[in-house]
């Protein structure tokens, strides 16, 4: 006997429907016909969703199962669906509240493609209304009611899954670390988080391999790295490792430093299917290190030089001393003086000092109504105000010992004025009211390191005058070797 | 000659910024027998003295003078045939490759070292030709 498969399916009991590939309807039987309050002729061509439009959550559901079904050629199920239908006239119109469990079906070609999806929906919204129902007793419920419980709580379970793995999917995306996973020999970007796209420059590498991707790391080593992870299997990364890398549309390839890891992704067979890359843009970290190398390199040298001047000043100071009592003396003043002038600087961040600190500085022991300042502001570089704070030291000393501060009553007067435009600075220095001055018999350290310092370091003059009135001197540099621009 | 010796008479050419350094360079020097060139204590200075010819049997160059690096007139230097060594509070690290080769005074320094480096520039200079 030949069954006649129409009639059978019109027959059915249960709503049944067929779609093709386009998700068109093909054919509905009669109980279809029945709960969806709409004739069969209506159906066949039409799109289902023109039949149905739904364009909330329920209507994305539907038309994800049929992708899914399309996609894997797999069945797939909606255990509860709750979709409104459009009511016809004469039943009052607008629109009815219904539910559904839904069972989609996939029909192969022989080349197992798609062709069409059998569609069994049961309308059950008269269970769903008698469970909502809280004048019922649980224990009256009728079997088919917890049925459905159990499906609307699988369901509610399917998308607390969903809702989980949609924020790992965001915890990924947004990570501070980047993120990509590479598919195959190729190693195609199936996901790149955030991170990584900021990395790349904002570049679109999804469904690419990386050769295409980013063929501006060509030549680094890195394309090599993950074909030797997806070969081996062997884990393996770098820290700090420099990139260059187009970090902007348009621009030259900077240079970045990079800590990553490449791992093998495998499936359940332990075959190798891609590689996970996941790392830290640490740039900054390392230009830091960098800039701390450079402060660290720098400071020795300035410590370096110190010593060196120190060394000297002990040398020369050892040298020329009459006895051991006064080069330890002497020696002690010298590295005060070289140490108050570093105080000035530290206080201006090593900039600069200014002249007037200088002097005041070495003449701050002394008695302020015989000492008399005068000058315009002159805002000395680093070097000269190290320089020139041991040549008012030896001066001050000099005075102190043998010239007008050696004597109550004695004075010191510093006056110094720019020459017009860029002019040299002229510094007059003129003690007073102490003995008379004579020319020493030997150049001591003190006036060689004058000498050195004023006529060698600083390419000026000094002319000193010894005078039955006392000592003076002259000491006349051009700006640019002691001012700060 | 005994191990600290330099020829006596040599004449050493001197570049250094910081007086006190310089000062205590030309006491080393003059102890160890040597005839003091300079110091030139700036830039401008040791290129004037470069133009007008400067005669010196080797050179002692502090690396940065006045901010200014001291390779410009290292080069100057070494077409006149004057073996050279560098003076520096940053090591050999601040030494670009083409002078690595050089001997190198590393501050502070004992007059001692300032003879060990001089023998070395000169010895050097002997093999190199220059």
């Amino acid at each position: 006997m030949q069954l006649d498969f129409e009639r059978l399916f019109d027959a059915l009991p249960s709503p049944y429907m067929v779609l093709d590939a386009k998700l068109n309807y093909i054919t509905v039987n009669a109980e279809y016909e029945r709960v969806t309050m709409r004739p069969a002729g209506e159906y066949p061509g039409r799109f289902v969703f023109e039949m149905f439009p739904n364009e909330g959550e329920s209507g994305r559901r539907l038309r994800d199962s049929f992708e899914r079904v399309l996609a894997t050629g797999q069945s797939d199920s909606i255990a509860y669906l709750p979709y409104d239908i459009p009511r016809p006239p004469e039943l009052g119109g607008g629109m009815e509240r219904r539910f559904w469990t839904c069972h989609h079906t996939p029909i192969l070609d022989d080349d197992g493609v798609v062709r069409f999806i059998v569609q069994n929906t049961v309308d059950v919204t008269e269970v769903v209304r008698l469970t909502e129902a809280a004048t019922i007793p649980f224990s009256a419920t009728a079997g088919a009611t917890r049925l459905l419980e159990r499906a609307r709580e699988v369901e509610e379970q399917r998308k607390a899954l969903l809702a989980e793995s949609d924020e790992f999917r965001r915890l990924f995306q947004q990570a501070p670390g980047f993120f990509a996973v590479l598919s195959g020999p190729e190693h195609v970007f199936t996901f790149a988080n955030d991170a990584y796209v900021r990395l790349v420059g904002g570049r679109n590498v999804t469904g690419r391999p990386i050769r295409e991707a980013l063929p501006d790391i060509a030549g680094q080593g890195f394309y090599e790295m993950l074909d030797e992870v997806y070969t081996t299997g062997r884990s393996t990364g770098g820290e700090a490792m420099r990139v260059v890398l187009q970090r902007h549309p348009n621009e030259a390839p900077e240079e970045v430093f990079l800590d990553f890891s490449y791992d093998a992704i495998c499936d359940r067979d332990g075959d190798i299917t891609g590689v996970f890359v996941q790392g830290m843009d640490r740039t900054e970290a390392v230009r830091t290190q960098q800039r701390q190398r450079l402060l660290l390199d720098e400071l020795n040298h300035r410590v370096k030089n110190t010593l060196a001047t120190v060394q000297s000043i002990a040398s020369q100071t050892l040298r020329s001393a009459r006895d051991l009592a006064s080069a330890r003396s002497d020696f002690e003043a010298r590295i005060l003086a070289l140490s108050k002038a570093h105080n000035l600087l530290s206080a201006q961040e090593w900039e600069s000092t200014r002249l007037t600190e200088v002097l005041a500085s070495e003449f701050s022991v002394y008695d302020a109504a015989r000492i008399s300042v005068e000058g315009p502001p002159v805002t000395l570089t680093p070097k000269a105000s190290i320089s020139l704070a041991l040549v008012v030291h030896e001066l001050v000393t000099n005075a102190a010992k043998y010239g007008a501060l050696s004597e109550a009553g004695g004075a010191v007067r510093v006056r110094w004025r720019l020459e017009e435009g860029d002019g040299p600075l002229v510094l007059e220095w003129t003690e007073r009211g102490g003995p008379p001055a004579t020319a020493p018999e030997r150049r001591g350290f003190g006036s060689r390191m004058i000498g050195a310092i004023v006529a060698g370091e600083l390419g000026g003059s000094f002319e000193p005058a010894y005078d039955p009135a006392g000592f003076s001197c002259r000491i006349v540099v051009s700006a640019d070797a002691v001012m700060k621009g | 000659m005994a191990p600290n010796d330099v020829p006596p008479g040599l004449a050493v050419f001197v570049v250094e910024d910081e007086a006190l350094v310089a000062l205590n360079l030309e006491s080393m020097l003059d102890d160890l027998g040597c005839r003091v060139v300079g110091p030139a204590m700036r830039f401008d200075r040791a290129q004037a003295m470069i133009d007008e010819g400067v005669e010196a049997d080797v050179a002692i160059l502090d690396v940065n003078i006045g901010g200014r690096s001291v390779f410009d007139l290292a080069v100057q230097i070494r077409e006149r045939g004057i073996p050279i060594l560098f003076a520096t509070g940053y090591g050999r690290g601040g030494i670009p490759g083409e002078w690595q080769h050089r001997p190198i005074l590393q501050k502070p320094y004992t007059e001692r070292d300032v003879g060990r480096a001089i023998r070395e520039a000169l010895a050097g200079a002997e093999r190199t030709g220059d």
